[in-house]
Order: C-alpha cells, then sequence, then structure tokens
C-alpha cells in the first residue's frame, strides 16, 4: 500500500486506494441548496455582560455623586471666629482685634508676621472646632427623602452587581455543544 | 446547484480555509460574525464548506436514505445555536460533534440498525457494492470508520480531515493506516467466507 497516496493523493496511485475511491466515492455528498427558512435567524451573541459592567459603573457613579451631594449639604455651617460663644471670657474688645492691638505697638517698618507669637497664657482653653465632635442636626424631610432615594439607589447598585456576579458565575463553559 | 458544487469541489482542494483579505484570520471566523449580526444568507457558505464534513459524519452512523435530510436538520440546528461558539475556528468540530449527537438521538428515537451481518455481506463479497464496504467500514471503530469515510467517500485528504475535525494530522494519518489495515481485514475475512462458503 503507497502511504504517501492514502495520505495525501502524492505520489504513486495505490490501485486498491484507488478502487476504494472509485467505489465509494458514489456515495460522496451531493450538494443541495440550503433551506432556511425566513422566521429562522441566529441566536443573539451574549452581550449581557459588558452591559451589566456598564450599569453597574453607572449606577455606582450616581451613588457616589448623590453621596457626595447630600453629605455637603448636611455639613453644619463653619463656626465663626466672631460669634460669642456663651461662657467664653473675651479677652479683647470686638472692635479692636488682636493683631491690631499688636500692631499698634510695633515700631515702623515691622508688621506683625515678623512677630513671633507667644501662646496667650491667660487666654482661656477652648477646643480646636475643627476636631469637635458635633451630632448632626436633625435631618429635614427633604434631607431624608434625599436619604432614603440614595439607600435605594445604592440597594439597586448592589442588587444589579450579584445579579451580574451570579450571571458570570452560571455561564456555559466554552463551546458547549447543545442539542 | 452547479455553482455551489464548484465551490465545495474548490475549498476541498484548497485545504485550509483563508480569508482572502487577511492572512492570519479563518475565513469562518468572519462568515459566523456576519452571520451573527444578522447576515443569515452568508451561512450559505459555512454550509458549502461544512456540509461533506457533515455528511461523512453522517454516513458512518444512520442509514443513507437518512443523511440528506439530517445534514439539512444540523445546519439549521448550528444555525439557531451559533451564538454558543465561542471560538469561530472551532466550527468544524463543533459541527461534527452536534452531527455524531444527531445520530446518537436518531437511534434512541427510531431503534434501526444498520449493523449488517458479516455473512450477508460476505456472500457477494467478489462483486462488492459501494453500500456493501460502507457497511463493512460501520463495524470498525468510530475513529477509523469517520476517518475513511471522509477519506475514500467525502474525497478529503488527510490535511484536510485534520483541519476539519480538529484532530491533528498525526492522529489522522494514523487513524486512516490502522482503519485501512483493518479494514483490509475484513474484506479478507469476507472474500474468504465467499469462497469456503460459510
Amino acid at each position: 500500500m503507497n502511504d504517501k497516496y492514502l495520505w495525501d493523493r502524492s505520489g504513486e496511485p495505490d490501485a486498491e486506494i484507488r478502487q476504494l475511491e472509485e467505489l465509494l466515492g458514489t456515495l460522496k455528498y451531493q450538494p443541495r441548496p440550503l433551506q432556511i427558512p425566513s422566521t429562522l435567524r441566529a441566536g443573539r451573541r451574549r452581550t449581557f455582560i459588558p452591559l451589566a459592567i456598564a450599569a453597574a459603573i453607572a449606577l455606582v457613579m450616581i451613588a457616589a455623586g448623590l453621596w457626595i451631594h447630600f453629605t455637603r449639604s448636611s455639613a453644619p455651617p463653619a463656626i465663626q471666629e466672631s460669634e460669642a460663644q456663651p461662657g467664653q471670657v473675651p479677652n479683647q474688645t470686638p472692635s479692636q482685634p488682636q493683631d491690631q492691638i499688636v500692631n499698634s505697638t510695633l515700631p515702623d517698618g515691622i508688621t506683625g508676621r515678623d512677630v513671633v507669637r507667644k501662646p496667650n497664657l491667660n487666654r482661656p482653653a477652648r477646643n480646636n472646632p475643627r476636631y469637635i465632635r458635633r451630632t448632626p442636626p436633625p435631618l429635614t424631610e427633604q434631607e431624608l427623602a434625599e436619604k432614603d432615594q440614595v439607600l435605594i439607589a445604592l440597594r439597586l447598585a448592589s442588587a444589579k452587581l450579584n445579579l451580574a456576579q451570579r450571571k458570570t458565575q452560571t455561564l456555559p463553559q466554552v463551546n458547549t455543544i447543545r442539542n | 446547484m452547479i455553482e455551489a458544487e464548484a465551490t465545495a469541489e474548490m475549498l476541498l482542494m484548497t485545504g485550509a480555509f483563508r480569508s482572502p483579505l487577511t492572512n492570519d484570520e479563518p475565513i469562518e471566523h468572519a462568515l459566523i460574525s456576519a452571520v451573527l449580526d444578522g447576515e443569515t444568507d452568508r451561512f450559505g457558505r459555512l454550509y458549502e464548506m461544512y456540509a461533506p464534513l457533515v455528511h461523512g459524519v453522517l454516513l458512518t452512523r444512520v442509514p443513507r436514505e437518512e443523511v440528506d435530510d439530517l445534514v439539512q436538520d444540523i445546519f439549521l440546528h448550528a444555525l439557531r445555536k451559533l451564538h454558543t461558539l465561542r471560538n469561530p475556528a472551532a466550527f468544524g468540530p463543533w459541527i461534527a460533534m452536534i452531527a455524531r449527537n444527531r445520530a446518537m438521538d436518531f437511534h434512541r428515537a427510531t431503534r434501526v440498525t444498520v449493523e449488517v451481518d458479516e455473512n450477508t455481506a460476505a456472500a457477494k463479497s467478489l462483486n462488492r457494492t459501494a453500500k456493501e464496504i460502507l457497511d463493512l467500514i460501520r463495524q470498525l471503530p468510530d475513529t477509523y470508520r469517520e476517518t475513511l469515510v471522509l477519506r475514500f467517500v467525502e474525497g478529503m485528504t488527510g490535511p484536510e480531515i485534520a483541519a476539519r475535525t480538529g484532530l491533528t494530522p498525526a492522529s489522522v494519518r494514523v487513524n486512516l493506516h490502522r482503519g485501512m489495515k483493518m479494514l483490509r481485514e475484513k474484506m479478507g475475512v469476507a472474500v474468504t467466507r465467499a469462497a469456503t462458503g460459510g
């Protein structure tokens, strides 16, 4: 038997194989046009994964935006130094700030910035307002409604992310053949 | 019909299918993308390219008169399920597997046996018909009979069989040689039985 001819029909033709080819060649596939019904369409590609990711990102961004907006609007107003504090002992006249007092006693050509200030030991101890822990003021009805909206948006985003994660985890294997 | 036949013949002669526009991307990739994008008529090209493979796979498993209708059914099924195919380069192995599964379903549903009594086949061994040799091939193990049918019935060469079925060329070469050896033994047995009248 000619191995080369059996493999790719090259080389000297083998009589036995030629005979088999001629005989079995009569059973060869006879081309027929494929009748595709007009209603039949190829199934759609699975595009839900990129869509789900995009939707999740969008939802997270919206939620973050709402949260930032909410925290800014509900932040307490900055405490003004000029406000009179209850129980505070005034150590200066309101109409004459301390800098002005210092500047008025300085010689000409020397500004207040050039002077090294010493801590005023007579001044009563007061907590730095930056680090004071404040209890948040009670929310108004509108703020409560906004808070509810943010919570709902966050829950929605969480549910969508869970769904997307579940779908990606239950994807069929590559090239799984289903009849 | 003639044009389709000519195209199929041409494709069978050219071996690996390559797109004329791109050197690396198989033509199947472009065709499948087009079909998935709604150009269903492009599926006809895939049908022309792979119908001989499906025909050969079915011919080793189901009665010959059922094969043509099953080829059509399998391609329509493949069109419906095309979106599940992740690797377009694997279209050949994919549709061959669908054909094998469909052949099993056929036997489950109809309970038709296609095995041939060896003595019956041997009775006419000296003047064999194509049908009789095909029946002998059907008695061989799956891997050998599929390769032999694609080689002798569909006229594919070894490299073409490898390209379409997804097997390695080495595997196809082994299957061809071992299958041919077993077929020759079967034919020899048949000839001996015919000569002795057993």
